[in-house]
C-alpha cells in the first residue's frame, strides 16, 4: 500500500516540515521541478509526498483521501467534527504556535473573564435589540468553547474570512475570536484577551487519518516513530 | 394520494386536534434560518440543514413548528386567543434516528387565563398519547421556571446573579458551577489607576466621560455596540459585589429548592411548606402554582402520577413558566414536550405581550413505541 502524506506548500510551514522530517531521517525530495506538487522521501519507497494549502490538508485527512498530513490543529479542530476519532495527533512538531482566542474592546472594563461575557450577552437582546455578534472564521471551535464549556448560547457568528481583528471598531460584530502569535494585531485594534479566553494553543501537527488498514503497516508506525523522536 | 411515508395515526390526530377546536396551519418546509438561530442560539446550526437562497439569505429546513407558527401568526395580523394545530415533517441532524421525521403539536397564543390554558395544554398532550398508546402507563415530568425565578428574588439576590441563575435555569451543571463560583467574592482586578480613582470617587458622569474619550480615540465611538454608560454602570455593579459571596444559608435554601422532586399532588403544599421554612415571600408565584394544578383537576387530569421537579426547565430564554415532557415507562424517550413561551412572540417582533402555552408530539417515537406491541400482537 502507499502511504500519501501532505505537507504544506508554501511559505514557513513548508521549510519547518521538511527541517523536521529531514532531521528524522525522511528527506524530502520534489519530483520534477523545485516547484513541483508532488514529491518522495529519499531512499524510501511506497510514500508519496502531495504538497497542498494548510486548510486542504486538514479536510483531506478527514476523509481519509491521505495518510498523513502536517497542519495547524486549529485547521484540524475546526474541519471535522469529532476530531479525536477521527485522526490521531501523532505530533506536535514544535512550530506554526497560533492560540485561538477570545478578544473583547479594551474599553470594555468590566469585562475579564467568559462569565463576565455571559452576563454580557444575556442582557445583550434587552438593551440593543440584537444578540452579541462574535466576528470569527472558527464557527465549531466556539461553538464548543461558548455552548459547550461556558454555557453561553445567545450570541450571533459574524463570518470573517481575514481581517478578523477590524470587525468590532468597525461595528459589524462586538467581540471576534481568531489566532494569534504575539498578540500585536489584537493590541493594534484595542482588544483584549479574556482571562480564561484561550481557547486553543495550536501548533504545526503531524496527524494521521484513523484508518483500519494502518495497523498492520509497519511503514505507517515508521513515520510517525521517526517524527515524534525527531521533535524530542 | 396520503404520503406514505405518515404514521399510521396521523389521521386520528388530526381529527383529534378539530375536536379540540384549534385551526390546522401548514407552514413552509423553507424557512428563513434566522429567526432559528437568535431565538435558540449559534448551537442550533450544527443540528438544522442550512442552505443560502440566491441573493446571500440564510435558510433552512424547518426544523420545528413552534417559531414558524408564531411567525405566521404576527405576519397575518390575526386576533388572539387563537388555538393552532399543526402536523408535519421537521428535518434536523440527530445522533440517532433519521433527520427527517413528523411532528404534531398545539400552540395556544393569547389565552390570559394562564392557569387554564397551562391545564389545558398538559391535558390535551396526555389525552392524545393515552388514546394512541392504551394500555401504556406514562411518565409526566413537570418544572416552573416562574417558582425558580420568584426564589431567587425572594432571596433578594443582587439582579445581576438573578438573571445568571435565571439563565442557567434547567441545566443543572451549569446551576451547579454558577452556585459554586457565587460562594467566592470575585474582586475587580486589571484596572488602571485613573479608572480606580474615578470608581472610587463615585463619579459616574466623569467615568462615563472618559470611557467615551476612549472610544472616541481609539476608533470605538461610532459603532452601535456597548455604550460608554453601559460599561460604566456594570463596572460599577461588580465593584460593589466584588467582596459579596452567596452566604451559606441561602446556599442551602436554593439546593433544598432545587432538590424538590415529588408528585405534583403534593407538592403546592411542600412549596408552601418549603417558604415557610425559609421565610421566604413566595406568595403568587405558589399560588398561581397551586391554581395551575386546580385548573388540571378541572380538565381531568389527575396531578398524583405527575412528577414535579423544581429543578426541571429549559435553557431556552424565551420559555416563562411550565414546562413538561412526556414519556412511558420502560423508555428514556420523550414523546411530548411542552411549556410556556411569554417572551417569544415579542421577541419574534408582535409588538404586543401575546402569552402562549403549547407543545409537541415526536410521531416517530410514538410510531417506536407503538411498535414492539404491534410485534407482540402478531406473534
Amino acid at each position: 500500500m502507499t502511504i500519501t502524506l501532505a505537507l504544506p506548500s508554501k511559505g514557513r510551514m513548508k521549510e519547518d516540515a521538511s527541517a523536521i522530517f529531514e532531521r528524522a531521517g525522511l528527506k524530502i525530495i520534489a519530483v520534477g521541478n523545485e516547484r513541483s506538487y508532488r514529491g518522495r522521501i529519499e531512499g524510501l519507497d511506497g510514500v508519496e509526498i502531495a504538497f497542498l494549502s494548510a486548510s486542504e490538508i486538514s479536510r483531506e485527512i478527514g476523509t481519509g483521501a491521505i495518510d498523513f498530513g502536517v497542519t495547524g490543529e486549529d485547521l484540524i479542530r475546526e474541519g471535522l467534527s469529532e476530531a479525536d476519532s477521527r485522526v490521531e495527533f501523532c505530533a506536535r512538531l514544535g512550530f506554526g504556535h497560533a492560540d485561538v482566542v477570545v478578544a473583547v474592546p479594551e474599553i470594555w472594563l468590566d469585562v475579564d473573564t467568559m462569565a463576565d461575557l455571559g452576563d454580557v450577552a444575556a442582557d445583550f437582546r434587552a438593551r440593543h435589540g440584537r444578540r452579541l455578534a462574535i466576528a470569527t472564521k472558527y464557527w465549531r471551535l466556539t461553538q464548543q468553547f461558548f455552548s459547550a464549556t461556558h454555557g453561553i448560547q445567545l450570541y450571533r457568528i459574524v463570518e470573517s474570512l481575514g481581517a478578523t481583528e477590524g470587525a468590532p471598531a468597525a461595528g459589524s460584530a462586538d467581540i471576534i475570536v481568531d489566532i494569534t502569535s504575539t498578540g500585536s494585531t489584537l493590541r493594534a485594534n484595542h482588544l483584549k484577551i479574556l482571562s480564561d479566553g484561550v481557547m486553543l494553543k495550536s501548533q504545526a501537527c503531524l496527524v494521521r487519518a484513523r484508518k483500519p488498514e494502518h495497523e498492520a503497516d509497519p511503514l505507517v508506525a515508521r513515520i510517525a516513530d521517526a517524527v515524534r523522536a525527531a521533535c524530542r | 394520494m396520503p404520503l406514505i411515508d405518515l404514521p399510521p395515526f396521523a389521521a386520528d390526530l388530526l381529527a383529534d386536534f378539530e375536536r379540540l377546536g384549534t385551526v390546522r396551519v401548514d407552514t413552509p418546509v423553507i424557512q428563513p434560518a434566522e429567526p432559528f438561530l437568535d431565538m435558540a442560539g449559534e448551537d442550533l446550526r450544527r443540528r438544522i440543514f442550512m442552505t443560502e437562497s440566491e441573493t446571500g439569505k440564510s435558510l433552512c429546513l424547518r426544523p420545528e413548528f413552534t417559531i414558524p407558527v408564531c411567525l405566521r401568526h404576527i405576519e397575518t395580523a390575526s386576533g388572539t386567543p387563537q388555538r393552532y394545530s399543526y402536523l408535519g415533517q421537521v428535518f434536523r441532524q440527530r445522533r440517532q434516528g433519521a433527520s427527517e421525521f413528523y411532528q404534531a403539536g398545539i400552540e395556544d397564543l393569547g389565552e390570559t387565563d394562564v392557569a387554564s390554558a397551562d391545564a389545558r395544554a398538559l391535558s390535551d398532550a396526555i389525552a392524545i398519547l393515552s388514546a394512541h398508546l392504551p394500555g401504556r402507563s406514562l411518565r409526566v415530568t413537570l418544572g416552573d421556571q416562574s417558582v425558580f425565578e420568584a426564589v431567587i428574588s425572594a432571596c433578594g439576590l443582587p439582579a445581576g446573579w438573578q438573571k445568571r441563575l435565571i439563565h442557567a435555569f434547567g441545566n443543572p451543571a451549569r446551576i451547579e458551577t454558577l452556585l459554586t463560583r457565587l460562594s467566592r467574592p470575585q474582586p475587580v482586578t486589571g484596572l488602571s489607576p485613573e479608572i480606580e480613582a474615578l470608581l472610587v470617587s463615585g463619579d459616574e458622569a466623569t467615568l462615563v466621560a472618559h470611557l467615551d474619550e476612549t472610544m472616541e480615540a481609539t476608533g470605538y465611538s461610532t459603532n452601535a455596540s456597548r455604550s460608554p454608560k453601559e460599561i460604566a454602570e456594570r463596572l460599577k455593579e461588580k465593584r460593589a459585589l466584588e467582596k459579596t459571596a452567596l452566604d451559606g444559608a441561602t446556599l442551602g435554601i436554593l439546593r433544598d429548592f432545587l432538590s424538590l422532586d415529588l408528585s405534583l399532588a403534593a407538592a403546592p403544599a411542600a412549596l408552601f411548606a418549603f417558604a415557610e421554612k425559609a421565610g421566604l415571600a413566595l406568595d403568587g408565584a405558589l399560588q398561581r402554582f397551586e391554581a395551575r394544578v386546580e385548573a388540571l383537576g378541572r380538565a381531568g387530569v389527575d396531578p398524583a402520577p405527575i412528577t414535579y421537579r423544581a429543578a426541571f426547565g429549559r435553557p431556552l430564554d424565551y420559555y416563562t413558566g411550565l414546562v413538561f415532557e412526556i414519556g412511558i415507562d420502560g423508555s428514556l424517550d420523550v414523546l411530548a414536550g411542552g411549556g410556556r413561551f411569554d417572551r417569544l412572540m415579542t421577541l419574534l417582533g408582535a409588538r404586543q405581550r401575546i402569552p402562549a402555552v403549547g407543545f409537541a408530539l415526536w410521531l416517530d417515537r410514538i410510531d417506536q413505541a407503538l411498535a414492539p406491541q404491534n410485534g407482540e400482537a402478531a406473534q
